[in-house]
């Protein structure tokens, strides 16, 4: 028997991550259970492989140092526990914390997270045009470049001594990668310019 | 936002920039919160993260001196940062947009392109990261933290040995500093856009 899928598009996506983050923003703690549950059937039933964080060590330790921490830390301490003051109403501040991060974490993740590249650069062209889209197609490519370059232009200032002068070696730097960067963006123009490329124009469909 | 009169040159620019800008964010974010404790994250990685956003965003407004173009390297930004191995959390993203959005915001109606405005540019978007503290902590842990934070003064200016009148005056420090470093970040924006373009050769 196949699973049940909700049929999203990006739109829709977008628009439940807003609802969820303005009802986190508003709602009082006892109604932000139930929205746990939601956001969770959400992802499962969108099927974007968004809920894959919830296997993630990197969701989970946060949240747990903040619930194990909370007591100690926060609120009146109510009862000791050896030398540790232990606050309830402090563990049930990190526990709403803890809800309250979890249910946004996992907004993103099942919205925003689960989507493609593509249906980005999609979104964009339809907000902004072609260009946005463009541009973040571009910038996607860059990245990589850009963080060789900032590597090479670090290790370049601090081996020549430039840190030394702390200031006149930040400039220097910032100097080096963001002229390097113009120089890259240069190139980009031209391969864009011979083909004809016009972000004002009618979009490509995908 | 009208963005129909950029052209290619431009949008490279933006996507220049804000390639930048991310691989700053997650190469030198992720090396700061390495060597900083969590508790430090809004105070200390903060400040630095958005005095040096600030300056690569507003030497991108001197290449690309178009209504918009701020906001642009900040949606960029922000969707590289989402996209990062480092991943999905809320907090830089929510403070890359709204400083994005405040100097965008500077540079609105008059097109003048002085450096006292990408100064006051630096200012707002840096003297972000002193409300997103609290803006952040309100849609996190909800409005009971009120109490939380006025017990957090109480025992933090009992601490310093210091009264509560003090712990304000701290306070009024802490968002002095920032307006301070957002008008320096401003500052090198524009000096680092004119010496960019001098070592390019385009003044």
């Amino acid at each position: 028997m196949g699973r049940a899928r909700l049929r999203t598009g990006t739109g829709s996506t977008l628009l439940f991550l807003v609802i969820v983050g303005v009802l986190v923003a508003l709602l009082p703690t006892r109604w932000l259970w139930p929205l746990l549950p939601i956001v969770i059937s959400f992802g499962e039933l969108s099927g974007r492989g968004g809920l894959r964080t919830l296997a993630s060590p990197r969701f989970w330790g946060p949240l747990i140092l903040l619930v194990a921490l909370s007591p100690f830390l926060l609120g009146t301490p109510d009862i000791s526990w050896g030398p540790l003051p232990i606050s309830w109403a402090g563990l049930e501040a990190g526990v709403t914390m803890a809800l309250r991060a979890a249910v946004l974490t996992l907004a993103l993740r099942v919205s925003i997270g689960a989507l493609t590249i593509a249906q980005l650069t999609r979104l964009f062209e339809r907000v902004g045009g072609r260009g946005l889209g463009f541009a973040l197609g571009v910038s996607l490519n860059l990245l990589p470049v850009f963080q060789d370059v900032i590597g090479a232009a670090y290790h370049t200032v601090r081996l020549r001594g430039g840190f030394r002068r702390p200031l006149r070696g930040g400039r220097l730097f910032l100097l080096t990668v963001v002229v390097n960067g113009l120089r890259y963006g240069d190139d980009v123009v031209k391969a864009a310019q011979a083909r004809a490329f016009d972000p004002s124009g009618p979009s490509v469909r995908h | 936002m009208d963005w129909k009169h950029f052209a290619v040159r431009d949008w490279v620019y933006v996507a220049v920039f804000g390639a930048l800008w991310g691989a700053l964010e997650i190469t030198l974010g992720a090396y700061l919160h390495v060597l900083f404790p969590p508790m430090a994250d809004t105070f200390l990685i903060g400040v630095i993260m958005a005095g040096i956003g600030a300056i690569i965003a507003l030497t991108g407004r001197y290449f690309v001196p178009h209504t918009g173009s701020l906001l642009a390297i900040g949606i960029i930004t922000a969707v590289l940062k989402v996209v990062s191995l480092g991943g999905m959390k809320t907090g830089p993203i929510v403070a890359i947009l709204a400083e994005s959005l405040l100097m965008e915001l500077t540079f609105l109606g008059r097109p003048s392109e002085a450096g006292g405005r990408y100064v006051l540019a630096g200012v707002l978007a840096v003297s972000w990261n002193f409300f997103h503290k609290f803006v952040m902590s309100y849609v996190i842990f909800g409005s009971g933290i009120t109490k939380v934070y006025v017990k957090m003064i109480h025992d933090g200016a009992r601490l310093l040995g210091m009264n509560e009148q003090h712990a304000v005056l701290i306070i009024v420090i802490l968002f002095l500093v920032r307006v301070v470093v957002g008008g320096v970040s401003g500052w090198c924006g524009w000096k680092l856009g004119q010496a960019a373009a001098r070592r390019l050769s385009w003044a």
